[in-house]
């Protein structure tokens, strides 16, 4: 929408919304939606007519306005190579063999999604234009928990807040651990994706157990214990027997994934946040140094955030609060700026969890260790109330919260995240961050990033944050993710996650004989090549 | 009560598995956690979708605005800018149309804030 933002037009009221809804209908799929590959008209309307047989006429998305939402996305498509022919919507198991065997008759490619919002990364939208998005949102059941291990068992549409709810209502002494979108996605997808969370259970294929998958052909396979007649223990042990195939159904396309396992926390009698404050962006090697021991000895056990001002200023406010010219915000504005919100330029949060004995006696070690960093260590009795830190102090507990999307409307609706990988030493780390500020400046973008801290790695999350509206911002973000891509990849540094429309590009930097495997894998698994192509550049 | 105390008591008194599939015969005790659905109320997913943003500092306030109900609806279907659009799979038609004619009618909540 061009010519004048959301907010002003929600501050007109009535008319302004009126006029942008008129506007909405006049654009979307007619221009830009595209047939699957391999069909033409009459193949495509026969595919949906077999479809609309299997799920109802009412899940079956393919017209202009039907499939609107399955356009959204914040990631750059300059060339338009994202665009979805249509959805389908199985409401079960069943269904979901009913609609590939549809899929393999006419060839028809299927990009599955379980609640399809993967920001970063293009939301619903496929790897390659003309695909069918496979919605499996209405497969939202919350099939078992089990309060005695702390072990859940759900399809693919259910919901962290369904989770959340769950155990509220039930009163069950179980935490969740949330990616900052939990409200309004899964932990199947989230998983799936190998996303991360920021409680002790924060890497959540770790803490997966157990899944229930739908192969091209529609031959059921459980993992782990599931194969087992009357197991009951398909949530309690990973491993099973004979090759652990779980991690093969992550990123990939080698079936669908219908049921999930996975493990919950046990609600901690006593749980203490903090926020290690440091002033200068260079401080980022003395952080890493001093978190690194602690993270590989567990003694802080949950996966930590080391938030970069641009990105935490962009959570709750707009560039133009800040900065009025089209280059990159300068570090001196971002940090004046962040000042007066009580924030620094880089903003570490990690909590303790047990008992109050446990965190009195882990408490000084690590505040030792970061004073010395030249960090200032706080906790809620002097940041109490301030925003960012209860959102952070929400984050490690598992609550519900979406206050991370601000960082959208920094610039005008565009976001995607380049994710690569780091070890957990400050030499490197730091090399990374004066990479990416050297390459976004070129591009005029800002340095909004977290550092997401595992046990001996961080993931460098980048956000790169553009105004989608203008199609000259968007090539320049599609070009900026390229060379991004590109530059960390000849230091040896590659993506742990990419868009929809970087996939090849990454799984490039992977070598080929890991690509050959994959291939292979996929020929034999999905020989019609109907599992959602492209993916993580597998096809 | 501590929690973990609190853990141990729970696991006293409760059933181990609470609920499963039917047909599921790994885990199979009873009937499904989570029913089919039928309509939510606006409330309830203003409450666990729209309000996470709209009045939370992240996004414009809506309620009290007398927003017309089929620029609502256009608006979550579409997701302009920096918002995320619904399908009919996660906010069904008729649960949309209530919720938008609910956001029209709304009180302002002045516990709600602007970005």
């Amino acid at each position: 929408m061009s010519g004048f933002s959301r907010r002003d037009l929600i501050r007109t009221g009535a008319a302004g919304a009126a006029a942008f809804a008129a506007g909405a209908n006049a654009s979307p799929l007619d221009s830009a939606r595209m047939l699957p590959a391999r069909l033409d008209k009459e193949a495509f309307a026969a595919v949906v007519a077999e479809l609309r047989a299997v799920v109802g006429a009412d899940w079956v998305f393919a017209d202009a306005d039907s499939t609107l939402p399955y356009l959204k996305s914040f990631t750059p498509d300059p060339r338009h190579e994202h665009v979805p022919s249509g959805a389908v919507a199985p409401a079960s198991v069943e269904e979901v063999q009913a609609v590939l065997k549809v899929a393999n008759k006419y060839k028809l490619p299927l990009w599955t999604v379980s609640t399809g919002k993967n920001m970063g990364y293009g939301c619903a939208t496929p790897a390659s234009s003309g695909q069918m998005i496979l919605d499996l949102k209405r497969m939202n059941k919350i099939i078992a928990l089990d309060a005695d291990l702390g072990t859940a068992l759900v399809e693919p549409g259910v919901t962290y807040q369904d989770m959340h709810d769950y155990l509220v209502e039930h009163d069950l002494p179980y935490w969740i651990d949330v990616p900052t979108v939990g409200p309004i996605v899964s932990p199947l997808g989230n998983t799936l994706e190998r996303g991360v969370g920021y409680t002790p259970y924060g890497d959540h294929f770790f803490m997966q157990c157990g899944m229930e998958v739908v192969l091209a052909d529609g031959t059921i396979v459980r993992t782990g214990m599931g194969s087992v007649k009357n197991s009951t223990t398909w949530q309690a042990f990973k491993w099973g027997y004979g090759p652990y195939v779980d991690g093969i159904f992550t990123q990939s396309n080698f079936g669908v994934v219908t049921k999930l396992g996975f493990w919950l926390m046990p609600k901690p009698p006593a749980f203490k946040p903090f926020m290690v404050r440091h002033g200068e962006m260079a401080d980022v090697a003395k952080i890493v140094e001093a978190m690194r021991p602690f993270r590989m000895s567990n003694l802080i056990p949950n996966v930590v955030l080391m938030m970069g001002a641009a990105y935490q200023l962009a959570m709750f406010h707009r560039r133009e609060e800040i900065w009025d010219k089209p280059e990159s915000v300068p570090d001196t504005v971002i940090r004046d700026f962040a000042k007066t919100k009580g924030l620094g330029m880089w903003n570490t949060y990690f909590a303790l969890y047990g008992t109050d004995e446990i965190i009195a006696a882990v408490e000084p070690i690590v505040r030792r260790a970061f004073e010395a960093s030249g960090g200032e260590v706080l906790t809620e009795k002097e940041m109490g109330g301030n925003l960012w830190f209860e959102h952070h102090k929400n984050l490690m507990s598992g609550q519900m919260t979406l206050e991370e999307k601000g960082i959208m409307r920094w610039r005008g609706g565009g976001m995607c995240c380049f994710a690569p990988v780091a070890p957990a030493k400050g030499a490197e780390t730091s090399q990374q961050t004066e990479l990416a500020q050297q390459i976004l400046g070129k591009y005029g973008l800002d340095y909004s990033v977290a550092y997401a801290i595992g046990g001996r790695e961080l993931h460098h999350l980048i956000f790169i944050l553009y105004d989608k509206s203008n199609p000259d911002e968007e090539k320049k973000a599609d070009d900026c993710i390229r060379e991004m891509i590109t530059r960390f990849g000849e230091r040896g540094w590659a993506s742990y996650r990419t868009g929809v429309n970087t996939m090849d590009l990454v799984a490039q930097q992977y070598g080929e004989a890991n690509r050959d495997l994959n291939a292979r894998i996929k020929q034999a698994l999905d020989p019609n090549h109907i599992l959602s192509p492209g993916k993580q550049g597998i096809r | 009560m501590p929690g973990w105390e609190r853990l141990r008591r729970h696991h006293g008194v409760r059933a181990g598995v609470i609920c499963v599939l039917a047909g599921l015969t790994a885990v199979a005790c009873g009937p499904v956690i989570s029913a089919a659905p039928k309509p939510r109320s606006p409330e309830k997913i203003y409450a666990s979708t729209c309000g996470y943003c709209h009045g939370q500092h992240v996004a414009p306030v809506i309620r009290g605005r007398a927003l017309p109900p089929e620029a609502i609806v256009q608006f979550v279907r579409t997701g302009p800018a920096a918002m995320p659009a619904f399908r009919q799979t996660e906010i069904s038609d008729t649960e949309l149309t209530a919720l938008a004619r609910w956001i029209n009618i709304s009180k302002a909540d002045p516990k709600e804030h602007e970005q």
